[in-house]
């Protein structure tokens, strides 16, 4: 419309389906992310690991390269389950910190100038709301953390050939599964305590805390009482036993119960009931008008 | 036939233990509807409530028809709103800004892109289209609310204190712009503010609310219509045969004592003829004012009333 024509029309074109649009919300989020610089430098960051895992693999189903290096053991450098844990482990700690940086970019800046009554005057629930911003953590922490494991898992099964991948094809549920409710529980916390404290950097921190001094209480509580029940608020350790006992053994994912360890059920209802809180928590505070009380 | 554009049912609402608005009983027929009371007379909540974001604990609010409560998401389908407060993403760009809300509103991202510029430049903020909304000052913050607003193409315009923190020849901008947007098309407006005259310049009809009742449901167009011809006379004389005259002719009298009369003149009656009939009964007429009955009588008439059953006057 030309300038000197400045006149009110009426829109009349198509419009887009209803159900996709929270996807608008993530795919904003994820061009304003890629403008920081700071971010593009983590996610490089958070990848390089995987390179390393690579490189191993390649090592290990390498007998040339072996040679050359002068690695004699084959059980030095033997794949198996185990070192998928530890991969599982690493990627899930880097995912925790990136998503402390980008959880609260995604919803602060939405609070702090109450933008909310917007997005919500609009036919846009608060589901949606709350489903784009999760996708946006959901894409990105799984493109460090089960994506990556199952394309080593694909490059092993290529190098090792002898039918490595049909005795090990087992491992792709459990990798998916525990990436899945660790990604979920990160990404509602993250979501959660930005909708609480709203600023952002008050909000990184509350995170990393609300990590931490759970699995310090919960040690004390184990310290004080002599049992072992505490560990249940340390989450790490909640996603660690879950990662071993789902890596180990497929048939023991939801039942094994070790002495003086706290059972597979145990910690997967800890990370469901973070999530479920997380959630009472976004939905007490999410909303497009604030009630005071009183 | 095009249902009315707000239909409120005994409508009360309770936030926070505490009820805001006492059952709301009305019909608004008209396509723009000014919104008055003094502050705290539950004029945001009502709007709040039509677009659903409280949830009536008695009664029911329509919009064009449409159940606010039970068919909420699609009348936000028909609504563009600006909201009182600050409600904006500070770090975009305001044509990105605008955007944004348009593609949540459905639109495909090319035509967002190209309403969002429409809107822009409508609202007068064309060369600051591209600066981070953070930094615009408060009225072009209003203006940038306004293009969200309508930049989807609303049926329904709901504006929350428009012209809040703005100088006057930006007040009067944004008035005029109301005005032509109501004008270019179908659009149906609802106009919240407790300054009369923003009512006055842009409404047909106005709800006024006080202590969360309606205390007036007033139809403006009517009103100009009716009170064309309004007259407050202060006279030195005899007011009764003066006034007994004047009845003749076809008006109506009030006689307040020390000589001040009200006379509402039918159309048929120029103002000469009261001079000729001051004259004849040897009256003086030391002062003349000839007004109509504005938005201010009415308010304040209805602020003064204890009580009206179902509101209208």
């Amino acid at each position: 419309m030309a300038v000197y024509k400045r006149k009110y029309n009426p829109y009349t074109g198509p419009l887009t389906a209803t159900w996709p649009r929270f996807f608008v919300l993530t795919r904003y989020a994820f061009m304003d992310l890629f403008k920081s610089r700071f971010f593009v430098l983590l996610l490089i960051l958070a990848i390089v690991p995987n390179l390393f895992f690579a490189g191993y693999i390649f090592i290990a189903n390498n007998k040339t390269v072996q040679l050359l290096m002068q690695i004699r053991s084959a059980e030095f450098l033997s794949v198996e389950t185990q070192y998928f844990i530890i991969i599982m482990m690493v990627q899930t700690n880097v995912a925790f910190l990136l998503n402390c940086w980008v959880g609260p970019v995604l919803i602060s800046g939405d609070l702090t100038n109450g933008a909310l009554p917007l997005f919500l005057s609009r036919p846009f629930s608060r589901a949606d709301y709350v489903i784009g911003k999760l996708a946006v953590l959901g894409i990105l922490l799984s493109a460090i953390t089960w994506v990556p494991c199952l394309l080593l898992f694909g490059l092993q099964s290529g190098l090792a050939r002898n039918g490595w991948i049909w005795s090990h094809l087992w491992m792709i549920v459990p990798i998916i599964l525990c990436s899945a409710i660790w990604i979920l529980m990160l990404s509602l916390i993250s979501l959660a305590v930005s909708a609480w404290v709203k600023l952002r950097i008050v909000a990184t921190g509350v995170i990393f805390i609300s990590f931490f001094i759970p699995a310090g209480l919960g040690e004390m509580f184990n310290a004080i009482m002599g049992t072992y029940w505490g560990a249940l608020l340390n989450f790490s350790y909640m996603f660690r036993i879950v990662v071993e006992r789902g890596l180990r053994d497929p048939s023991r994912l939801l039942g094994l119960m070790g002495r003086h360890e706290i059972p597979v059920p145990a910690a997967w209802a800890v990370m469901i009931c973070v999530c479920l809180f997380s959630l009472f928590i976004l939905n007490a505070r999410l909303r497009a008008r604030e009630v005071v009380r009183g | 036939m095009m249902p009315p554009t707000i239909e409120l049912e005994g409508l009360e609402v309770q936030l926070g233990g505490r009820t805001i608005l006492h059952g709301l009983t009305g019909v608004l027929k008209s396509r723009a509807i000014g919104l008055l009371g003094p502050n705290g007379a539950g004029k945001s909540t009502l709007i709040n409530t039509l677009l659903g974001f409280h949830k009536p604990s008695k009664g029911s609010a329509r919009v064009l028809g449409l159940d606010a409560s039970a068919n909420g998401k699609t009348l936000r389908e028909l609504v563009g709103y600006m909201p009182e407060n600050d409600s904006f993403i500070a770090k975009m760009s305001g044509v990105r800004f605008v955007r944004y809300m348009a593609e949540i509103s459905g639109l495909p991202p090319d035509q967002a892109m190209e309403r969002a510029h429409e809107a822009f430049v409508y609202v007068g903020l064309g060369e600051a289209r591209y600066r981070p909304v953070g930094t615009y000052s408060l009225g072009m913050k209003q203006l940038a609310k306004l293009a969200q607003a309508i930049a989807h193409g609303p049926k329904v315009l709901i504006l929350d204190e428009p012209t809040n923190g703005m100088d006057p020849p930006a007040r009067k901008r944004l008035i005029e712009l109301i005005r032509e947007i109501r004008e270019a098309s179908d659009i149906c407006l609802l106009l919240s503010s407790h300054l009369l005259r923003d009512v006055e310049e842009t409404c047909d009809e106005v709800l006024i609310l006080r202590n969360g009742k309606i205390a007036s449901i007033c139809n403006l167009v009517e009103e100009r219509r009716a009170n064309r011809k309004f007259l407050e006379l202060e006279t030195v004389g005899v007011e009764a045969t003066f006034t007994a005259a004047l009845e003749t002719l076809g008006c109506e009298c009030a006689i307040f004592g020390n000589g001040r009369i009200k006379v509402v003149m039918p159309d048929s009656v120029e103002i000469r003829e009261v001079f000729k009939v001051a004259a004849d009964r040897g009256v003086q007429i030391r002062r003349m004012n000839h007004r109509r009955d504005s938005l201010e009588d009415i308010f304040l008439n209805a602020m003064e009333q204890t009580g009206v059953a179902d509101g209208r006057i």
